[in-house]
């Protein structure tokens, strides 16, 4: 009897691996989500890449403290603040940005969890430990991929500001207004605002 | 003439190699330990307080369980727990409670941070909870060693559920990502792989053929690859084609281990499943006398 419940729950596994790889919705219509994630492991790479794709944040600086309007954005390195995996797209932040980025309680989280991390000043972030940020943005970069032939260059991380406008794609940013009001030394609580 | 039940029954009964489960039971932790071993360098970051974790989306497809992070003292305990279990389990010192131990605390780190689970993750779990429960740790290992002495030594050949799932597992694995390759890009996109090098995962070996290989020979890379895994049935299922299939399978794994950097431990993994699995039974057999009656 417990021969068979194995045999037939080990039969069931890899008909669901199976079924999910090719595309079948029938394990996500009859599992719950948690059962179906196992499942999740043989559907790999059926795409071809379209672009490099990496994900940056910037923090607002306000400029000798006073408004929002004299301020700048400025590229706050998220890796001292994710440092699994922090040179490669399997670090935390590219995986919150890959599955999240449109989801807005984890943008504004995540917006919540870099200005606390910055302002604590543990860590050297590309912001000067003692300037507070205001708010958030954050970009992805789409870099174009070479064609074969074409001279080739190591894959790197370059500073923001070397991409040019056409390989950056924004999609999150604290509002001006909150940008303003932090700058101005209000205090908000949450970024709800955001968008 | 012989039902399906029969014959799964006799497939299922037909004695294999114990080392097949031993190499598995050895490699795999290792293997395993290996991937998490950033992540265990940082357990306060990916499964504690000290990190970003995402919250409660409250059913968002995108969070299979919301787990609430560990208080960080927990999150280091949980990290040690994998790393003894996992290690005992590689060494056979109380291997199938060993096992088990070493993948639910696998299941847990999967459900707890989607952000940092991959295949492996995924996969491990379960190829650890196959080894669990099968006879793991009798021909070597610890357990194996302080048994010596006392008892008869288990015999070399015996019928294990555990080595036929593992046995199906890289196939099935296989089909059906031919199948999703072919669903996807792979039948009319010819530089679908040259596609992949270009990217963080690109390592110096990666580079240099990127930039030493024509173009085209990537499409052929691409279409032997496409084949071997939607045909993996017929290539594993036919002992004649089996030890090609199992050359082919490892050297793609080896390349795709050193060629995508962070890749390289599912690498291991699947080579070790397709090794226990696969490799001859006769050479198998060969390498079981030593230990086994």
């Amino acid at each position: 009897m417990r021969r068979w419940l194995l045999v037939c729950l080990a039969a069931a596994y890899l008909a669901g691996v199976w079924l999910d790889g090719v595309g079948s919705t029938l394990p996500s219509s009859i599992l719950p989500r948690s059962a179906n994630y196992f499942l999740q492991v043989s559907a790999l790479f059926p795409y071809a890449a379209v672009a490099s794709i990496d994900y940056r944040a910037e923090g607002w600086v306000c400029a000798d403290g006073a408004n929002g309007a004299n301020g700048k954005w400025e590229e706050l390195d998220t890796r001292p603040y994710f440092p699994l995996d922090a040179d490669n797209k399997e670090n935390r932040f590219q995986r919150v940005m890959h599955f999240y980025r449109d989801n807005r309680p984890t943008m504004h989280a995540l917006e919540a969890y870099l200005m606390n991390a910055h302002d604590a000043g543990l860590h050297d972030d590309g912001i000067p430990r003692n300037v507070p940020i205001a708010g958030v943005r954050f970009s992805s970069l789409r870099i174009p991929l070479p064609q074969p032939g074409e001279p080739l260059t190591r894959s790197e991380r370059k500073p923001l500001s070397e991409y040019p406008e056409s390989e950056r794609q924004l999609f999150y940013h604290t509002r001006r207004s909150k940008l303003d009001a932090r700058c101005a030394g209000e205090h908000d609580g949450t970024s709800e605002e955001s968008d | 003439m012989p039902t399906l039940g029969t014959r799964i029954a006799d497939w299922l009964d037909e004695p294999v190699p114990l080392l097949r489960l031993e190499i598995v039971r050895i490699a795999a932790p290792l293997a395993v330990l290996g991937f998490m071993s950033s992540r265990l360098a940082h357990a306060d970051e990916w499964i504690g307080q000290a990190g970003f974790r995402v919250p409660d989306l409250g059913g968002d497809w995108r969070q299979p369980l919301f787990v609430p992070a560990l208080p960080d003292w927990l999150a280091w305990t949980l990290a040690g727990v994998m790393v003894a279990s996992g290690l005992a389990c590689a060494a056979g010192y109380k291997a199938r409670p060993s096992a088990a131990i070493f993948a639910a605390t696998l299941a847990f780190v999967a459900l707890s941070d989607r952000l940092a689970a991959f295949t492996v993750s995924k996969l491990s779990p379960v190829v650890m909870l196959a080894v669990a429960l099968g006879p793991a740790g009798s021909i070597l290992g610890i357990d194996a060693w302080r048994r010596g002495g006392t008892g008869e030594r288990p015999p070399a050949m015996q019928p294990i559920g555990s080595v036929r799932f593992l046995q199906l597992l890289p196939v099935v694995i296989y089909s059906a990502s031919g199948i999703a390759k072919a669903r996807g890009d792979w039948l009319h996109h010819p530089l679908v792989l040259w596609s992949h090098l270009h990217d963080s995962y690109q390592t110096p070996i990666a580079f240099a053929l990127a930039s030493m290989l024509p173009g085209w020979l990537w499409t052929v890379f691409q279409a032997l690859v496409l084949a071997f895994e939607m045909l993996a049935p017929l290539w594993f299922g036919w002992s004649r084609t089996r030890p090609y299939a199992l050359v082919f399978g490892l050297g793609m794994h080896a390349m795709i281990g050193l060629m995508f950097g962070p890749v390289v431990w599912f690498a291991l993994l699947m080579m070790t499943v397709l090794l226990a699995g696969h490799t001859p039974e006769r050479l198998v057999v060969k390498w079981s006398r030593p230990f086994a009656a």
